[in-house]
């Protein structure tokens, strides 16, 4: 079994790593290999973390709602602010009509990512785990936390629970038929035999369109996924930048608390533009196909 | 298409280039066009300050979708081809 540790110089973090199977880069099974539990196989590092942002969210949030009141508290003013604000942007994209529906979904996707980005920031995530000894200290190889949209498997997943709902929304919008009109249908107000001439390249675009329908969830989940492990991947660089440039032990260790600050402002700006990015994309996509229900009105 | 690209990196050894060749245009391109965009949001910005919510808005995905690109090139380069 390997022991738990800190690392002084963390150099040769999970970057090597990278060449295991793409979707489960640096994600450990604690169940399998670590605690030899074998029910317990599903469980790794990033899922663990998944699990305590989610609790952790609920909790507060069920704490901070509890009593609502007229003349509201800190905490129950901070989530009427972060709702209101969403509801605001998510209305002007979407529409007063499809606003209900698809706002759950959206400000949960919101909120999680967004703590799931933070938290990759706090001391001990990414450098406390099992590793190996090396001569110049402790090297930690799999670390116990790290932060789980830094795993292509969460991103992925949320992509595709989002494209799945989409496709539900759509279809109980403007059903199938209003779906395969809005996609390969002439547009512009065309007449008679310029239409008939046109349909074969129309339906060309709407081929087009399906393709970069289908493309959707992969640029979502790489977006998101690149955005948060390159930040993590940034951070730890800067952290031992100072020893492998060759600086001598004190001034490395300076450089190595004062050279990732501004690199940590620019991951907390990040993790919330990502956030943003994602919710706001995720309602542009459901807007642009449920959109022309308004303007069929007969 | 694989020897187009072991062509180019084979021109990209030879005249001393370290480095991933193809991150290196996605970056610039991705830095030309989150610059374009915000040239244009400024300049929207300009002629009508009250729109100034609404363009940064729409700069910010803007931006974000631009920059996705040069990610994918990070991720190709970080885990290898």
């Amino acid at each position: 079994m390997a022991k738990v540790g800190c690392p002084q110089f963390p150099e040769t973090m999970p970057l090597l790593n990278l060449a295991a199977a793409l979707p489960t880069i640096d994600a450990p099974n604690f169940g399998q290999e670590y605690l030899g539990v074998g029910y317990l196989e599903w469980l790794t590092n990033s899922i663990f973390v998944s699990l305590l942002v989610s609790v952790a969210v609920i909790l507060v949030a069920r704490r901070a709602t509890r009593q609502m009141m007229l003349v509201p508290g800190p905490t129950q003013n901070i989530f009427e602010a972060l709702v209101e604000f969403l509801h605001d942007s998510v209305e002007s994209i979407v529409g007063k009509h499809m606003v209900s529906r698809v706002f759950g979904f959206l400000v949960t996707l919101f909120i999680f990512i967004l703590f799931s980005n933070w938290f990759a920031l706090l001391p001990g995530v990414g450098s406390i785990g099992w590793g190996h000894q090396t001569p110049t200290g402790f090297s930690v190889d799999v670390p116990l936390l790290r932060p789980t949209t830094a795993d292509l498997n969460m991103t992925l997943g949320m992509a595709l629970v989002f494209m799945a709902l989409w496709v539900y929304w759509t279809l109980s919008e403007v059903g199938l038929r209003g779906f395969l009109e809005h996609t390969f249908g002439p547009k512009g107000g065309l007449q008679g035999i310029v239409k008939l001439l046109l349909i074969p390249i129309f339906f060309f675009v709407g081929i087009i369109e399906i393709v970069s329908i289908l493309f959707r969830p992969v640029a979502l989940s790489l977006r998101l996924f690149g955005n948060i492990f390159a930040g993590e991947n940034l951070l730890t660089t800067m952290i031992g930048i100072g020893k492998q440039v060759g600086l001598p032990g004190w001034a490395a260790s300076i450089a190595s608390v004062t050279l990732p600050i501004p690199f940590y402002f620019l991951e907390l700006l990040v993790g919330l533009l990502q956030a943003t990015v994602f919710t706001l994309l995720c309602a542009v996509y459901i807007q642009l196909s449920t959109s022309h229900d308004e303007d069929e009105e007969h | 298409m694989n020897s187009l690209v072991i062509a180019a990196e084979a021109a990209a050894v030879a005249g001393g280039v370290t480095g991933n060749i193809g991150l290196a245009v996605a970056g610039a391109g991705a830095a030309i066009g989150i610059g374009m965009i915000g040239a244009k949001a400024v300049e929207a910005v300009g002629r009508n300050p009250g729109a100034s919510g609404k363009v940064l808005t729409l700069s910010i995905i803007g931006m974000a979708l631009a920059e996705a690109i040069a990610i994918y090139a990070l991720i190709m380069t970080l885990i290898g081809k």
